[in-house]
């Protein structure tokens, strides 16, 4: 009889259990770049695939299109056409591999390129496993790669959960995401309830749709998967994965009926904050990644299935291969060093992680309902209410580290310290983007373009576009597209064509910063004298210029500006840089506030510069930028007239008002 | 501070740059110029007007006035007429004015959704500026009539976009040529107009987002008859359209309707008196600049803004001229 700290197998001998999967977000510069990298991935022990693309190719844009040029190859890896997958899974087993995607607004094309690529290839496409990542919900709301509105991008998954449920039967058509919900600063009875009202969107749209019986309805509940978030509040994070767990329990039995056990099991991977990740001592943040991987990992009854981690520098820039080597390093001596795995749930019976999880469950319980009462997941997106929630903790966020009611180390506390050799290497600690890249991008595409047979691709193109406006499944006309080398840009576009493209409610309007006292007075009151000086308050058109669509510092810029008595326009992401400037122009702004975090800023901010030149309003409107900019670039942003820089290590919403006041001031001379 | 000169070939090169070829950037300038309420802008806005008033390129705006509660989709539906009169009319110049509420607490505002009027920027004959309330009640900001005085002569039709509160949107009715309510069916909207007094406003309605066919229909014929009680006398004038951003239901009707006011334009006799609006504004800014105090003097010692504007030479020279007798009287009052 075993005691009951082991763990035992069916044969009653002990054992230890299987690690869950180790995975690393990659991808970049090209499909052949890209295809080297996993294949040294796999050879270092790691046991899946998470594919990174690039913005273009998650936004649906050819390579070669204006808006999508100062991307390629920047945040992932470009995918262009079928020529480009055949590259990107050159000698890597389809068969054999767990091949995750994070692909949302043009997940249907990924997967059908995958199909695709099986069929060439000759594999088995029942084989195929993975998951397309196709969480449109957190996208409107937190990660900005959404194409169309919300009732045909529902259409999409659940025609994608219609084709595999038989088709692909390993394949997790989507995976509801909570991850980017904390990213943008949701509690975690807000991550719970919001994606677990997101999962209830699918499933409900999927019974609506009439095509399952009770059966294979149950089944395709058991292919809902997850895609959590660890914060640095680790044992309530751990709680939260329980309350998960029981959570989704009750949802499936009580309010789907699932009958078989296997169906309900709350299944998830990780990947652990970046949020709080800091530029400030960065090399602090390896034990913030470690911290938050225990919080998923200690409770054998709520651990996640995969695991990826960042990297220390991620608030400095993309990582390097290196950084991410030491972050897989960091999961395989937690998985096998430890004796981590060799115990029944630890957490078992106590009366604190007990009342946690309990209270987490009634404030999530709670919440859901709310959003149930409103009409679900859609209505509580399109009305704008679930955004201006998340935007409203995440200004409670800010003010709270403002006023130094939450602590982060090195950031608002213990300031000083010696310098970090992490960061005195040759290349600064940094990934330094290959800008040759986009090039072997472009050339592919145009070499698909050229050697297809442009009748078949035309003919897939409309066969699409019937499907689409007839209500039929629109996977196999994607597959023929595939096959018949239509583009990304191609597919994407005879979408748009029919469902239109979508503008989601910002969230700003009404939000409040906590934040008064006597820096904001004076801040007002100079903000004062400059209206009366001037006969008009400062304005300030707030812009995510380009396809990037990380926009928390983009809303708390604008709510900040506000705060202090500017006018401000922002009208949210993925705006041409022509948008943005004709706004600024048009407005009579005075000052321009680009966000980027994608590592486009140098290409974007030319861009910005040389049309409002071509404006004549070089002189009139400042620029500043903010974003995820290293230190090395901001000599070049200057160079070419940015008069100020602001990086994650500028939190203080006031400094950077004051900074943008004292630009303002000076009839834009930057003061130092 | 007295008054700085007036750089009259900077404000003509302006004007000349914005009626030719509707330069952006001089557009901007000009109405930054119209924004600025203090009286040292005055004499550059006298400049501008005669400038634009002697340009043959000058044109005659006709302004249509939308109105109606936030998330009604004022700005999506603006957005659609105005790409539709672009469209139709290869010759006219768009505007779009929207006035947004500002902060009570510091004053700032955050301004309209551009985005959501879905305009290519490289559409030259189409402008879209932002304006802030500046907690002014009314519905309209404080420097709304100037600015409209300005795109008058640039503009083939302007739209003017509400704050949207409902209650006390009275200016609307005296800025606008036309004025348009929109409504959603499902707000239930009808009724809550019906106690505001909003009822009173608009000469057209908009049920907007009609997609939701049942509640449309339902909404329609509600609204069809509280109409009926709300304006007895003139009920069977208005029209009221079914609109759907979404499907584009009923925009091709909704849009001829505006591009006929604004055709109309021509006809003597079709648009309000423009000494009712003046007058109405020119009060409305004696209120605001001189309290009440001025406006009895107004009313009083100059007989009112109706008559003190047709005696002087336009809306500049009459604040010019309200300004120095009313200060003289004060003066007056205090020695004696």
């Amino acid at each position: 009889m075993a005691e009951r700290h082991e763990l035992v197998n069916e044969a009653g001998e002990i054992t230890r259990d299987r690690p869950w999967i180790f995975r690393t977000y990659a991808g970049h510069t090209s499909a052949r770049a890209s295809n080297a990298l996993y294949r040294k991935n796999l050879a270092q022990g790691q046991t899946g695939l998470s594919i990174a693309f690039d913005l273009p190719t998650q936004c649906g844009y050819d390579s070669d299109d204006p808006i999508a040029l100062p991307e390629v190859g920047k945040v992932g890896v470009p995918i262009n056409s079928l020529d480009d997958l055949h590259v990107l899974f050159a000698e890597i087993p389809l068969s054999q591999m767990n091949t995750s995607m994070t692909i949302n607004g043009t997940s249907m094309w990924l997967l059908a390129l995958y199909i695709a690529l099986a069929r060439e290839r000759g594999e088995s496409e029942a084989a195929l496993m993975g998951t397309t990542q196709n969480d449109i919900i957190k996208e409107y709301l937190a990660r900005g790669t959404y194409i169309f509105p919300p009732e045909h991008s529902l259409r999409i998954i659940a025609e994608m959960y219609e084709y595999c449920l038989e088709r692909v039967p390993n394949w997790n058509a989507s995976n509801v995401c909570s991850y980017h919900l904390q990213e943008a600063g949701a509690t975690p009875a807000q991550e719970l309830a919001f994606a677990l009202s997101t999962a209830i969107g699918i499933l409900d749209s999927i019974k609506a749709r009439g095509h399952f019986d009770q059966a294979q309805f149950e089944r395709a509940v058991g292919r809902v998967s997850f895609f959590v978030n660890s914060g640095i509040r680790f044992v309530e994070e751990m709680c939260k994965m329980r309350a998960f767990v029981a959570l989704w329990e009750e949802i499936t039995r009580e309010r789907y009926q699932v009958r078989e056990a296997k169906y309900r099991r709350f299944r998830y991977g990780v990947q652990v904050n970046s949020l709080g990740l800091t530029e400030n001592q960065p090399e602090n943040n390896a034990w913030r990644i470690l911290i938050e991987a225990l919080g998923v990992t200690l409770s054998r009854d709520a651990r996640c299935r995969a695991l990826q981690l960042p990297a220390w520098n991620e608030a400095l820039s993309l990582p390097r291969p290196w950084d991410q080597q030491w972050s897989l390093r960091l999961q395989q001596i937690l998985a096998y060093e430890t004796d981590l795995l060799e115990y029944p749930d630890l957490f078992e019976g106590s009366p604190v992680v007990a009342s946690k999880v309990e209270a987490l469950m009634t404030e999530a319980r709670a919440e859901i309902e709310k959003i149930d009462g409103m009409g679900g997941v859609r209505v509580a997106i399109e009305s704008g209410y679930m955004k201006t929630a998340l935007v409203r903790s995440m200004t409670e966020r800010l003010t709270r580290i403002s006023r130094g009611e939450l602590t982060v180390v090195g950031m608002n506390r213990w300031q000083e310290g010696l310098a970090s050799p992490l960061v005195s290497a040759a290349d600064g600690g940094l990934f330094q983007v290959d800008q040759g890249g986009a090039q072997e991008a472009l050339s592919a595409l145009q070499e698909t373009r050229a050697e297809r047979d442009p009748a078949r691709a035309k003919q897939a193109l409309e066969a699409l576009k019937a499907a689409a406006r007839g209500g039929e499944n629109m996977l196999p006309a994607s597959i023929e597209c595939a096959l018949a080398r239509v583009t990304t840009g191609e597919w994407a576009g005879a979408l748009r064509e029919v469902f239109g493209e979508y503008r989601p409610v910002t969230g700003i309007d009404g939000q409040r910063l906590g934040l008064e006292g006597e820096r904001v007075a004076k801040l007002r009151a100079r903000v004062q004298r400059y209206t009366d000086e001037r006969g008009r308050r400062p304005r300030m058109v707030v812009g995510k210029p380009g396809l990037d669509g990380h926009s928390n510092g983009a809303e708390m810029i604008a709510v900040s500006a506000r705060h202090v008595g500017f006018d401000v326009v922002y009208s949210g992401i993925r705006l041409r840089p022509e948008e943005i400037v004709a706004s600024a122009v048009e407005e009579g702004a005075d000052v321009i506030g680009a966000s980027v975090l994608s590592g486009s800023h140098l290409a974007l901010a030319e861009q910005l510069m040389t049309l409002l030149a071509a404006e004549g309003a070089s002189e009139r409107i400042q620029v500043v930028f903010g974003g995820i900019i290293p230190q090395a670039d901001i000599p070049a942003l200057e160079a070419i007239g940015v008069k100020q820089v602001f990086t994650p290590k500028d939190y203080e919403l006031m400094d950077i008002m004051e900074r943008i006041m004292s630009l303002l001031d000076a009839g834009g001379v930057s003061p130092g | 501070m007295a008054p700085p000169g007036v750089d009259h070939s900077h404000v003509e090169t302006l004007v000349a740059r914005a009626a030719l070829e509707l330069h952006r950037g001089s557009v901007a300038e000009l109405i930054n110029l119209f924004e600025d309420q203090r009286a040292s802008a005055r004499p550059s806005r006298a400049v501008a007007l005669a400038a634009l008033g002697r340009h043959p390129a000058r044109r005659r705006a006709v302004f249509i006035g939308v109105t109606g509660a936030p998330g009604a989709g004022k700005s999506t539906l603006v957005g659609e007429l105005a790409t539709r009169l672009l469209g139709a009319q290869p010759s006219w110049r768009v505007a779009v004015l929207a006035v947004d509420p500002s902060s009570h607490l510091s004053g700032g505002a955050l301004l309209g959704d551009r985005t959501r009027v879905r305009i290519s920027s490289d559409e030259r004959r189409f402008f879209f500026r932002s304006q802030a309330s500046q907690t002014a009640l009314g519905g309209l900001s404080p420097a709304s009539y100037d600015v409209c005085r300005l795109l008058e002569g640039l503009f083939d039709c302007v739209f003017v976009e509400t704050v949207g509160v409902g209650q006390s949107e009275i200016d609307i009715r005296f800025l606008a040529d036309t004025v348009y309510l929109v409504m959603t069916p499902l707000g239930g909207d009808e009724i809550q107009f019906l106690k505001a007094g909003v009822m009173e406003i608009p000469d057209h309605v908009v049920l907007n987002k009609s997609d939701a066919k049942q509640a449309a229909r339902r909404a329609y014929y509600a609204l069809k008859g509280s109409l009926g009680l709300a304006r007895p006398e003139d009920a069977d004038k208005m029209s009221v359209f079914r609109t759907s951003c979404v499907s584009g239901e009923g925009l091709a009707e909704l849009s001829e309707h505006v591009a006929s006011r604004v055709a109309m334009a021509g006809d003597e006799g079709a648009q309000p008196p423009k000494l009712d609006r003046e007058a109405y504004f020119f009060e409305r800014w004696a209120v605001r600049e001189w309290g009440q105090r001025g406006a009895r003097y107004l009313d009083r010692e100059l007989g009112g803004g109706r008559q003190l504007l047709a005696r002087v030479s336009g809306y500049d020279a009459a604040q010019q001229a309200l300004e120095a007798g009313f200060v003289a009287h004060l003066t007056a009052t205090r020695t004696s």
